[in-house]
C-alpha cells in the first residue's frame, strides 16, 4: 500500500514537472508578443528596452530562462507579475485563493445537500412521475452554461427584481473577506454558489439515483430485505451508503478541478477577485509568471485530489491496487 | 471539466430482450425507436439544426438584413413609423446610444444588438457556427480517443505508458485553461496555426474546432481503453490470435467493432460537452472570431446590453440549454438502446 | 500618452515656448476656471473606485494617468501645471522653484533655487540634491520614458549603463545655496514640460535608486501614501508636514483621507456612486448606464473634452495602403457618424479627420473626406468618391486585415472598419486581441499589420506631441514593439517642416503654431490613419461631492473636492 502511495505520488510530481515545461514552452516558442515590451512600461526608448532584456534574464537561453522562472517560482518565491510590476505573484495567489475556496466551499456544501436529497427522493420514487421529473430538471441543470446562468441570475437579482423585497438585500457584486464582514461575505456569494451548485446538483442526483437503483439486486440489499429490516434504514443505510462511493470519489475530482481554477466562468461573470479570475486576467495580458503559477497551483489541486482518490479506491478496493 | 462515469447497472425495466437472430444494431435501433422521450429529443435537436443552417434565408428572406454588418445609422418600421435603429440617451446630456428592442416582426424580431445588428439572425447564424465547431470538435476528440484507446488497450507496455502519461498531462491541466491558453496564444501568433501545409487562419471556424477537440480527447480515450482492455481478454480473440491474425486485423476487425458502441454512446453526451465549451470560450472572446458569430459571442454581445435589452444575452442562451438538453436526453437515449447493462454518464 | 490609464511617448522635440506662455510669478488667486463649482468644507473622506490598480506606485515607475491624479498631491515638481479647472489649467507655473527661469548657455541650461523651508511627509527638508537622486533613479530603476531625461549630460551613458550612472555634471545641486542645475547637451523647449511630469517628482535624497514596488517614498503634498495594496485599495491621509506654499500650483487638499478601492465591476462601481457609497468611479460608466446617469443623475454627471483622438493607424510601407490614393478612399468611405454612435453618441463624441484635436496648440478645422468639404466640420461619408479613388489606386480586391480589441467599444469599431472598407470593395476582415497585448503587436512592423486600432491622449499641451509622435520618422522603429508611428509613416519633406516648426516654437511659438497647423493639414493630406473622433470624457461623483474642478491636464482635481 505505501508503495502504491509513494508510486502515486512520484507521477504527481512528474506530471506537475511536466505541465510547467508545456506552459513554458506554450508562451515562450510563441511570437507575437515580447515580454520586455511589457516589463518596460508604455513607450519605451530601445535602449530601456536593452536593459530590461538584461535585468529580467529575457537575452538568456530558454533553458536557462525556465530553471530561472522555476527558482523564482518554487525556491526564491518572489516571482513578480510582467504586467502589473512589483506585484509579487505568490502573495497575489495566496490572497485569491481565500475567494475561490469561499466559493467552492459553499456550493459543494449546497450541491452534496440538495443532490442527495434530489437523488434519493428520485430513486425512492421510482414508477411515479415525479421520478422523470427530478431528473429533466437535473438535466436541464446539467445543460445550462454556468456563465449564461450567472449573467440571468444577475440580471434578476440586481437590476429587475433588485427593488423588490425578494432580492433587495442582494449587495453588489463583488467579494468581502470571511473576516472582515461575515455576513457581507455570505450575502455577495449566495448566488454565485447557487449558480455555481446547479450544475452539480443536475449531475450528482443523476449518479446517485443511478446508483441506488443499481444496489437493488445486490445480494447485501436482498439478504437485509429478507430480514426484515425496515425499508427506510435498508434505502439509508445499506444503499445510500454504497452509492456513496463513486459519489465521493466524484466529489474529491470536482472539488479539486473547480478549487484549481475550474471555478474560472463564474469568478468572471460575478467578479469576485478568486485564483480563476487571476488566471484569465493573466491570461489576458499573456503575463507569463503568473501563469504559470496559477496554472501550476491549479494543476496540483487536480492531480492531488486525483490521487487521493485513486489511493482511497485502492485502499476501499485491493482489486484495483496494481501488483 | 467533463467527466464519464462508468457503472454497471440492471437492463431497464420492462425491455427484456427476447428477439433472436437479429444483429445488435437492430435491436439497438428498435429499442431506441421504442424510448419515446429520446426520440422527441432527436426531433428537438434537428430542428435545431434546420433552423440554423436555414440562417441565410432567414436574414434574406425574413428580416432583410445582413447580421454581419454594422447598422448604426439605419431605421425600421414600428407600427408604420420609422425610427432609428439605434435611440439616443435621454435628457439634458443625451449620453449614450441605446438599440432597437424587439419588434416582434421580421425586421429586427428580437431587436439590435449595439451595433445595430439584427439579434434574430445572429442567434440564427449563432447556431450554426455552434453546431459546427461542437460537432466537429466531439468528433476530432471521438476519433482522436478511439486510435489513442485502441493503441494503448491494445499494445499496452511502453505505448499504453506514453500514452497514458500524456493523456494524464492533459487531464491535469484545467480544461478550460488549456483551452484559453492555446486560443490565446494562436490568436497572437501573427500568422494563425501552422501546421505543415494546413494553415489555418484565425478567424476560420476550425481553430476552435481543433483546440476543443483535442483538450477533450483523454476523457473520451479513457473508458475506450478500459473497453478495449476487457474485450483483449475475450476468448474470440484469443481464438483469432491462434489463427494468426494481424495485429492490425485483429485492432480493426476484431476489437473496434466491440468498442465502436462505447464510442457511439460517447458522442451526443460529447457534442452536448463541446458546445457548452465554445459557448464559454467564445463568451470569454476566444472562441469563434468575427466576422463568425456563435451562441457564445451573441451573449458576450447582450452582456454589455444586460439591464437595457436582455434579449439579447437569454437569446441564444436559451438555445444552448435546449440543444444540450436534448443532446443529453438523446444520449440517455442511446445509451439505454445500445448498451443496456453498462450505463456511460458524462456531465459537466 | 496613450490612453487614460497608460501614457507614452518616445522622442520628442521641443515645441512650444515654456518661458514666455508662462506667468513666471506666484499670484495667490486660486481662479476656479470652467469646470469649478462652489466648494464645502474640509474634512471626511473621499472614496475613489476603479476596476484595476494602476500597476507599480513608485513615482519614477509609473506611467498611468490614474495613478498621477495621486502623485500631483502627494509630489511637487520643480515647475508644476496651475491646479485648476479650466483651460488655465494648461498653465505652468514655479512649485518647489521659487521662479520658473529663462534656459541660458543657448538653452542648454536651467537653473533653479529652491523654496526655502518644505520639508517631506518624514520631516526631512527638501535639498538641492535630492534631485540628482530623482534623475539617478531614471535610469536605475529604470524609468518607462527615461528618453524624456536623456538630453541631460552624462545621461546617455546612464542609459547604457545604469550601474555606474553618474548625472552630477548634468545636475549641479548646491545645497547651501539652495539651487540646482541643469545641464543639457542640445537645447530643448520642452524640458520644462517634462520637469512637470511625476517622473521628475522631488523624493528624499536618500531614496533607494532600485525599484520601490509598491511603497512611494515620502513626498511633499498635501496628502502622503498610508498604504498601496495593488489587490485592495490605497489610502492616502493628510501629510502633517505640509504648509501651502503657492495654492496656484499645490492647495491644501479639503478630504482629511482619500481611500482608493480597487476590484469592483464597473457596473458595480456605478451602483455604489449613484447610493452614495462611494464617491468617483475611473472607469468610463458601461453603455447600457448611460441612458440612465444622463436622465435620473445628471447633475452628478460631467462631461469634459478631451485632447485625444481614437483612429486607424494605415501601414503605409505594405499593399494596399502603401498607396496614398487607397488611404485616401477609405477616409472618404469612413462612416464617422457611426464610431461616434459606438462610442456613446455625439454627446460624447465628435467626428473629426484631422490628426491634432480642437482647443489644442496648432489646431485648425480641416476636413476634407467629407461631402461638401471646405467648411472643417465632417458631414458625411463620399462613397462615390472612395470608390472612384479605390478604382484609380488599382487595389480593388485586395484583402485587409483589421487588428483591433476585445473590448466593447474596440470589438464594434472594427468590425464597424470591416464594414466601410467591404463597401468599397476590399476584402476586410477582423482580428481581435486583447487591449494589452494589441497595442504592442499593432507597432511591430515584423507583424504586417494593415489596420491597426489605436487612441492618443495627450502627454502635455504641444502639437509636436501628436504629430511628430504619431506620423514623425522619429517615432518609427521597424522590427520594435515600442514604435508609436504605427502606420510607419516618414515623409522626409513633412520631417523637415517639423524640426523647422520645434525650432521656430523657441523664438516665436505663435508663428510655430500656424506651422503646424498647415503640417496637420499636410499629414491629413497623406492620410496615413483614419482618424474617427476626438471623445469626451464622464466623471460621475456622489451627491455629496462638491468642489468638482477639472484640468485639461490631470483632469478631476483630487485635492479641490470635499465631500462636507
Amino acid at each position: 500500500m505505501l508503495a502504491f502511495i509513494a508510486r502515486r505520488m512520484l507521477g504527481t510530481v512528474a506530471v506537475l514537472f511536466a505541465i510547467t515545461l508545456l506552459v513554458f514552452a506554450i508562451f515562450f516558442l510563441t511570437p507575437g508578443v515580447d515580454p520586455a515590451r511589457q516589463l518596460a512600461g508604455r513607450n519605451p526608448n530601445p535602449e530601456t528596452m536593452v536593459l530590461i532584456r538584461h535585468q529580467y534574464g529575457l537575452d538568456r537561453p530558454l533553458p536557462v530562462r525556465y530553471l530561472i522562472l522555476m527558482k523564482k517560482l518554487f525556491v526564491t518565491r518572489d516571482l513578480t507579475s510582467y504586467s502589473n510590476q512589483g506585484v509579487k505573484v505568490m502573495p497575489e495567489i495566496v490572497s485569491a485563493a481565500p475567494v475561490t475556496l469561499s466559493l467552492v466551499f459553499g456550493a459543494a456544501v449546497i450541491w452534496v445537500v440538495v443532490s442527495i436529497a434530489m437523488g434519493l427522493a428520485a430513486a425512492v420514487l421510482k414508477g411515479t412521475l415525479f421520478d422523470p421529473l427530478l431528473m429533466i430538471i437535473a438535466l436541464i441543470g446539467i445543460s445550462m452554461p454556468v456563465f449564461w446562468l450567472g449573467e440571468v441570475m444577475n440580471l434578476i437579482t440586481q437590476n429587475r427584481l433588485h427593488g423588490t423585497f425578494l432580492f433587495s438585500w442582494v449587495p453588489p457584486l463583488g467579494y468581502t473577506p470571511l473576516t472582515g464582514d461575515p455576513w457581507m461575505w455570505f450575502k455577495q456569494l449566495v448566488i454565485p454558489w447557487l449558480t455555481l451548485s446547479v450544475l452539480y446538483i443536475g449531475f450528482y442526483a443523476r449518479v446517485l439515483r443511478a446508483n441506488i437503483l443499481e444496489t437493488e439486486n445486490e445480494d447485501y440489499v436482498r439478504t437485509a430485505r429478507s430480514k426484515g429490516i425496515s425499508e427506510r434504514r435498508v434505502l439509508l443505510r445499506h444503499q445510500l451508503r454504497t452509492s456513496l462511493i463513486t459519489f465521493v470519489s466524484l466529489f474529491g475530482l470536482d472539488f479539486g478541478a473547480l478549487v484549481g481554477g475550474g471555478a474560472l466562468l463564474t469568478e468572471v461573470v460575478f467578479g469576485l477577485p478568486g485564483v480563476g479570475l487571476l488566471t484569465f486576467q493573466s491570461l489576458h495580458n499573456l503575463d507569463l509568471p503568473v501563469i504559470m503559477a496559477t496554472v501550476v497551483y491549479g494543476a496540483f489541486f487536480i492531480v492531488f485530489a486525483n490521487a487521493l482518490v485513486d489511493i482511497a479506491y485502492a485502499w476501499l478496493d485491493p482489486r484495483v491496487r496494481p501488483a | 471539466m467533463s467527466q464519464i462515469v462508468v457503472e454497471e447497472t440492471t437492463p431497464q425495466d420492462g425491455v427484456k430482450e427476447q428477439v433472436a437472430g437479429r444483429s445488435p444494431w437492430a435491436l439497438a435501433g428498435r429499442r431506441l425507436l421504442r424510448d419515446r422521450l429520446a426520440i422527441a429529443a432527436l426531433v428537438l435537436f434537428l430542428l435545431i439544426v434546420l433552423v440554423s443552417f436555414a440562417a441565410p434565408l432567414y436574414a434574406d428572406h425574413v428580416a432583410h438584413t445582413d447580421p454581419f454588418v454594422n447598422n448604426l445609422n439605419g431605421t425600421t418600421v414600428i407600427n408604420g413609423k420609422r425610427v432609428p435603429i439605434l435611440q439616443q440617451g435621454g435628457g439634458v446630456l443625451k449620453l449614450g446610444e441605446t438599440p432597437i428592442g424587439p419588434t416582434w416582426h421580421g425586421n429586427y424580431f428580437l431587436g439590435a444588438d449595439n451595433q445595430g445588428r439584427d439579434v434574430m439572425s445572429r442567434v440564427l447564424y449563432g447556431g450554426r457556427s455552434s453546431l459546427l465547431v461542437g460537432v466537429g470538435s466531439a468528433l476530432i476528440a471521438c476519433l482522436a480517443a478511439t486510435i489513442v484507446g485502441l493503441l494503448a488497450g491494445f499494445f499496452g507496455g511502453i505505448t499504453d505508458g506514453i500514452l497514458s502519461r500524456l493523456m494524464d498531462l492533459i487531464w491535469a491541466f484545467p480544461v478550460f485553461l488549456l483551452a484559453i491558453s492555446v486560443g490565446t496564444v494562436l490568436l497572437t501568433a501573427p500568422n494563425g496555426l501552422a501546421l505543415g501545409p494546413i494553415h489555418i487562419q484565425a478567424q476560420s471556424l476550425w481553430l476552435p474546432t481543433l483546440i476543443i477537440g483535442g483538450v477533450y480527447v483523454p476523457y473520451v480515450a479513457r473508458p475506450i481503453r478500459g473497453a478495449v482492455l476487457s474485450v483483449r481478454e475475450k476468448e474470440f480473440i484469443e481464438a483469432a490470435t491462434a489463427l494468426g491474425a494481424s495485429n492490425w486485423r485483429l485492432m480493426f476487425r476484431e476489437i473496434l467493432p466491440n468498442v465502436i458502441s462505447t464510442v457511439i454512446v460517447l458522442l451526443p453526451l460529447m457534442i452536448a460537452t463541446t458546445i457548452l465549451t465554445e459557448s464559454a470560450l467564445s463568451y470569454l472572446s476566444i472562441g469563434v472570431q468575427p466576422p463568425n458569430a456563435s451562441w457564445g459571442t451573441v451573449i458576450d454581445d447582450g452582456q454589455q446590453l444586460l439591464y437595457t435589452r436582455p434579449i439579447v444575452a437569454i437569446a441564444p442562451g436559451v438555445m444552448i440549454v435546449l440543444t444540450v438538453l436534448a443532446l443529453n436526453v438523446l444520449g440517455d437515449g442511446v445509451r439505454d438502446a445500445l448498451d443496456p447493462r453498462a450505463k456511460l454518464r458524462i456531465g459537466k | 500618452m496613450r490612453n487614460r490609464s497608460f501614457l507614452s511617448f518616445t522622442t520628442l522635440v521641443a515645441v512650444v515656448l515654456l518661458a514666455t506662455s508662462c506667468g513666471g510669478g506666484s499670484g495667490s488667486s486660486n481662479s476656479s476656471g470652467a469646470g469649478s463649482s462652489s466648494g464645502g468644507g474640509r474634512g471626511g473622506t473621499l472614496t475613489l473606485l476603479a476596476n484595476s490598480n494602476w500597476g507599480p506606485a513608485d513615482p519614477a515607475k509609473n506611467y498611468t494617468l490614474q495613478e498621477w491624479q495621486l502623485l500631483i498631491i502627494t509630489y511637487d515638481g520643480l515647475v508644476q501645471f496651475r491646479s485648476t479647472g479650466g483651460a488655465a489649467g494648461t498653465e505652468l507655473l514655479p512649485d518647489l522653484a521659487t521662479e520658473i527661469p529663462k534656459p541660458t548657455n543657448g538653452g542648454k541650461t536651467y537653473a533653479f533655487t529652491l523654496r526655502p523651508g518644505i520639508k517631506f511627509s518624514d520631516g526631512t527638508p527638501l535639498k538641492a540634491s535630492d534631485f540628482v537622486t530623482v534623475m539617478t533613479r531614471q535610469f536605475t530603476v529604470p524609468g518607462p520614458a527615461n528618453g524624456f531625461y536623456g538630453g541631460i549630460v552624462g545621461a546617455d551613458a546612464c542609459l547604457k549603463n545604469a550601474a555606474s550612472c553618474d548625472l552630477t555634471k548634468g545636475v549641479v545641486a548646491d545645497d547651501a545655496a539652495g539651487t540646482v542645475t541643469f545641464n543639457l547637451t542640445a537645447p530643448d523647449p520642452e524640458f520644462l514640460y517634462k520637469l512637470s511630469l511625476p517622473f521628475a517628482f522631488a523624493v528624499p535624497g536618500n531614496t533607494s535608486l532600485k525599484d520601490l514596488g509598491n511603497n512611494p517614498p515620502p513626498g511633499t503634498g498635501p496628502y502622503m501614501w498610508k498604504s498601496y495594496d495593488p489587490q485592495h485599495e490605497a489610502v492616502l491621509v493628510r501629510n502633517p508636514s505640509f504648509k501651502v506654499w503657492n495654492a496656484d500650483t499645490q492647495p491644501d487638499g479639503m478630504v482629511d483621507e482619500i481611500d482608493y478601492k480597487f476590484g469592483l465591476t464597473v457596473e458595480a462601481e456605478v451602483t455604489q456612486v449613484e447610493n452614495g457609497q462611494a464617491d468617483w468611479v475611473f472607469d468610463p460608466p458601461p453603455s447600457d448606464r448611460l441612458n440612465e446617469l444622463s436622465t435620473q443623475y445628471a447633475d452628478q454627471v460631467h462631461v469634459n473634452p478631451l485632447t485625444a483622438e481614437y483612429y486607424f493607424a494605415l501601414n503605409v510601407n505594405i499593399p494596399p495602403f502603401d498607396n496614398q490614393k487607397a488611404r485616401q478612399a477609405i477616409n472618404f468611405a469612413a462612416d464617422r457618424s457611426a464610431y461616434v454612435k459606438i462610442y456613446g453618441g455625439p454627446s460624447l463624441a465628435v467626428p473629426t479627420c484631422q490628426v491634432l484635436p480642437p482647443n489644442f496648440p496648432g489646431y485648425k478645422p480641416y476636413c476634407p473626406y467629407t461631402t461638401n468639404p471646405g467648411d472643417g466640420v465632417w458631414h458625411g461619408p463620399d462613397l462615390a468618391k472612395a470608390k472612384q479613388l479605390v478604382a484609380e489606386s488599382g487595389t480593388k480586391g485586395a484583402k485587409v486585415s483589421v487588428v483591433g480589441t476585445t473590448d466593447e467599444v474596440g470589438k464594434a469599431i472594427a468590425q464597424q472598419m470591416v464594414n466601410d472598407l467591404n463597401a468599397i470593395g476590399y476584402k476586410a476582415s477582423a482580428k481581435l486581441l486583447a487591449g494589452g497585448i494589441q497595442y504592442g503587436y499593432i507597432q511591430n512592423s515584423d507583424n504586417n499589420v494593415q489596420v491597426g486600432y489605436s487612441q492618443w491622449y495627450q502627454d502635455y499641451p504641444a502639437a509636436s506631441d501628436f504629430l511628430n509622435v504619431l506620423f514623425g520618422c522619429p517615432g518609427f522603429h521597424p522590427h520594435s514593439d515600442a514604435s508609436p508611428n504605427i502606420s510607419g509613416f516618414c515623409d522626409k519633406t513633412i520631417q523637415a517642416e517639423m524640426d523647422a516648426a520645434l525650432t521656430l516654437g523657441e523664438t516665436d511659438p505663435t508663428a510655430a503654431n500656424e506651422q503646424w497647423a498647415k503640417i496637420d493639414a499636410e499629414v491629413t493630406d497623406q492620410a496615413p490613419m483614419v482618424q474617427l473622433f476626438n471623445p469626451k470624457l464622464i466623471d460621475f461623483v456622489s451627491k455629496r461631492v462638491k468642489g468638482y474642478a477639472w484640468s485639461p491636464q490631470w483632469y478631476m482635481l483630487f485635492s479641490h473636492l470635499s465631500v462636507k
